[in-house]
C-alpha cells in the first residue's frame, strides 16, 4: 500500500522505540512479533497508508518521522479490536494515542481533532453551551421536565488544560493564524 | 437493592443532555420506574471525550476525567454513565490511575491546586451493567406493561462499551450478551448477524467514507435478512446518530431501501415499561419508527 522506504541506518531514530515504551501502558510495544492479527481485524485497514502491524514495525525500526507524519495514526476509528485480539498483549490503541500525542507536540494535528479541544476550552463541554445556544438548550430541557444543567467552573477546566500542556497547543495554533 | 446498590451519581456527559435530551428523558423515566435512585452531579465537565482529547494529550484527558470522578467521590456514590464515550473515558481513567499510584499522585498535584482530589474509591458503571443483574432483570420483567413480544431486534454494542476488555470488563468482547438479555427480558427476540460487532465509524474522523461504508454494510445486511428487523438498538448517542443519519444519506445515494429505525436502548425499555409514546419524541429520528409503533399499539 505504501511506497518502499529507503533510508540510511544513520538516519534512523533507534531510540524511538524506548521513547514510546517508557510511557505507562506502552511497554508492550517491545513484545510485538509481527503476526498481523491487529491489521487483519482492523476496521480501517483498507484505508490506511500504514497498517497497524507496520506502524509498530516502523516504531521498532526507528522510522519516527514517517510514523508521526503518517495519516494512519489519525485515520484509526479507535474500535480497539487490535488491542483486544493481540496474542502478545500489545496495547496498540494506547500506543497509537501516544503517537498522536507526539505528533500533536510537533504541531501535526488535523483540524477535526483540535477543534474539539477548543470547544471544551470555551464551554467545558464538547457541545457549545453559551448565550443563544444555552438558552435554546435550557428551554428544550425545561419543556421535557429535565433538571437544570450546572456547568463546570471554566477556570478549573482551563487551568487543567494549561497545566497539562495542551494550552500551548491552542495558543500555538492561534499564533499560526 | 443489589450488592452494587440502587443509588448512583448520574454522569450525563455532553452529547445526551445538550444535543439529544430525549435520550436522557427516556433513561430517567426507566430509572424512575425501576427504582434506580439518581443524584445529579453538579459542576462536571465533558468526560472528556475519548477520541480527540486522549489523542492530543493523555494527561489532559486523565486529569479532566479524574476531576469528574473526584466530584462523585465527594458525593460518596459510584458513577452511573449513560453514554459509551463517557463510560470508556471514566472507566479507563479509573483503571489506569488505579494501577499506577505514581501517576495518580502527579494528577492529584494538579487537582489539589483547584481543590479537588481523586483517591480511587468509587467504581464507574454503565447502566446496562447494573440493570442486567438478576434482581433488576426480575423487577424489569414484573413491571413490563407492554411486552415486546412481536419484535425482532438487532443489537449494536458499539466498540467503547466492550473493548478493550482488560479495562472495560463489561462483557465477553467477542460475544457480548448483556443488551440482548435486557431486550429478551422485555419479551423481544434478538437476532445474531455477521456485522453485529462492527464499528459504527463515527470516530473515524478523517474520512467520512469509512463511516458510510460501515453503516451501509450493517444496514444492508439487516435489510436482507429473511425475517424483518424492527429496529437497531444502540446505547451510545454517537452510534445512534451515525446510523440514523447515514442510513438516509446512503439510501438516497445508492437507491437501496434502507429504513430500519435506530433506537437508544432506554427508549425501547421505556415503551415496554409503559411510558407514553408521545413523551419519547421518537419523531425526531430521520428514520421514523412508525411501523414499530404500529406493531406495538395494535
Amino acid at each position: 500500500m505504501s511506497e518502499m522506504i529507503k533510508k540510511n541506518v544513520n538516519d534512523l531514530d533507534l531510540n524511538f522505540r524506548y521513547e514510546i515504551a517508557k510511557k505507562i501502558g506502552a511497554k508492550s510495544l517491545l513484545k510485538c512479533i509481527q503476526c498481523g492479527v491487529c491489521s487483519s481485524g482492523c476496521t480501517v485497514t483498507e484505508y490506511v497508508d500504514l497498517q497497524p502491524h507496520r506502524v509498530v514495525a516502523s516504531c521498532l525500526l526507528g522510522l519516527k518521522e514517517e510514523v508521526l507524519s503518517s495519516k494512519a495514526i489519525w485515520t484509526c476509528s479507535l474500535c480497539h479490536r487490535c488491542t483486544e485480539r493481540c496474542p502478545k498483549n500489545v496495547d496498540y490503541s494506547f500506543i497509537l494515542a501516544l503517537l498522536r500525542n507526539m505528533a500533536a507536540r510537533e504541531g501535526k494535528i488535523p483540524k477535526e481533532y483540535s477543534s474539539t479541544v477548543e470547544v471544551i476550552y470555551d464551554n467545558g463541554f464538547v457541545v457549545p453551551y453559551t448565550e443563544g445556544m444555552k438558552k435554546n438548550i435550557d428551554r428544550r430541557r425545561e419543556r421535557m421536565g429535565l433538571p437544570e444543567i450546572v456547568p463546570p467552573n471554566l477556570d478549573d477546566i482551563r487551568f487543567i488544560i494549561n497545566e497539562t500542556g495542551l494550552g500551548d497547543l491552542i495558543i500555538k495554533k492561534e499564533d499560526d493564524k | 437493592m443489589t450488592k452494587k446498590g440502587n443509588k448512583f451519581s448520574l454522569f450525563l456527559g455532553c452529547t445526551i443532555p445538550l444535543k439529544m435530551p430525549q435520550l436522557e428523558k427516556a433513561f430517567r423515566d426507566v430509572a424512575s420506574i425501576l427504582g434506580v435512585e439518581l443524584k445529579e452531579m453538579e459542576g462536571v465537565s465533558c468526560c472528556p471525550e475519548p477520541v480527540s482529547l486522549q489523542s492530543l494529550n493523555i494527561d489532559t484527558w486523565l486529569t479532566l476525567g479524574a476531576r469528574n470522578l473526584a466530584i462523585a467521590e465527594k458525593m460518596g456514590l459510584d458513577v452511573l454513565t449513560i453514554c459509551s464515550g463517557c463510560y470508556e473515558t471514566l472507566k479507563t481513567v479509573s483503571v489506569l490511575l488505579g494501577e499506577d499510584p505514581e501517576h495518580l499522585k502527579k494528577i492529584n498535584e494538579i487537582l489539589k491546586k483547584i481543590n479537588y482530589e481523586y483517591t480511587g474509591k468509587i467504581t464507574v458503571y454503565h447502566f446496562v451493567e447494573i440493570l442486567t443483574q438478576p434482581e433488576w432483570l426480575e423487577k424489569m420483567k414484573s413491571l413490563t406493561i407492554k411486552p415486546l413480544d412481536d419484535l425482532n431486534l438487532a443489537v449494536h454494542y458499539g466498540c467503547h462499551l466492550i473493548r478493550p476488555s482488560k479495562i472495560m470488563r463489561f462483557d465477553h468482547p467477542e460475544k457480548p450478551e448483556k443488551i440482548d438479555l435486557i431486550l429478551q427480558t422485555l419479551g423481544a427476540k434478538t437476532i445474531d448477524f455477521a456485522n453485529k460487532l462492527e464499528c459504527c465509524g463515527y470516530c473515524a474522523r478523517l474520512q467520512e467514507e469509512i463511516g458510510e461504508k460501515l453503516v451501509e454494510d450493517k444496514m444492508t445486511e439487516l435489510c436482507e435478512l429473511e425475517e424483518e428487523v424492527d429496529a437497531l438498538i444502540a446505547v451510545c448517542p454517537a452510534c445512534v446518530t451515525q446510523y440514523d443519519r447515514k442510513e438516509k444519506i446512503i439510501a438516497r445515494r445508492t437507491g437501496k431501501e434502507l429504513n430500519i429505525p435506530v433506537l437508544y436502548l432506554p427508549e425501547i425499555m421505556a415503551i415496554a415499561l409503559g411510558v407514553a409514546l408521545e413523551d419519547l419524541n421518537l419523531s425526531t429520528r430521520s428514520v421514523k419508527p412508525n411501523k414499530l409503533i404500529e406493531k406495538l399499539t395494535t
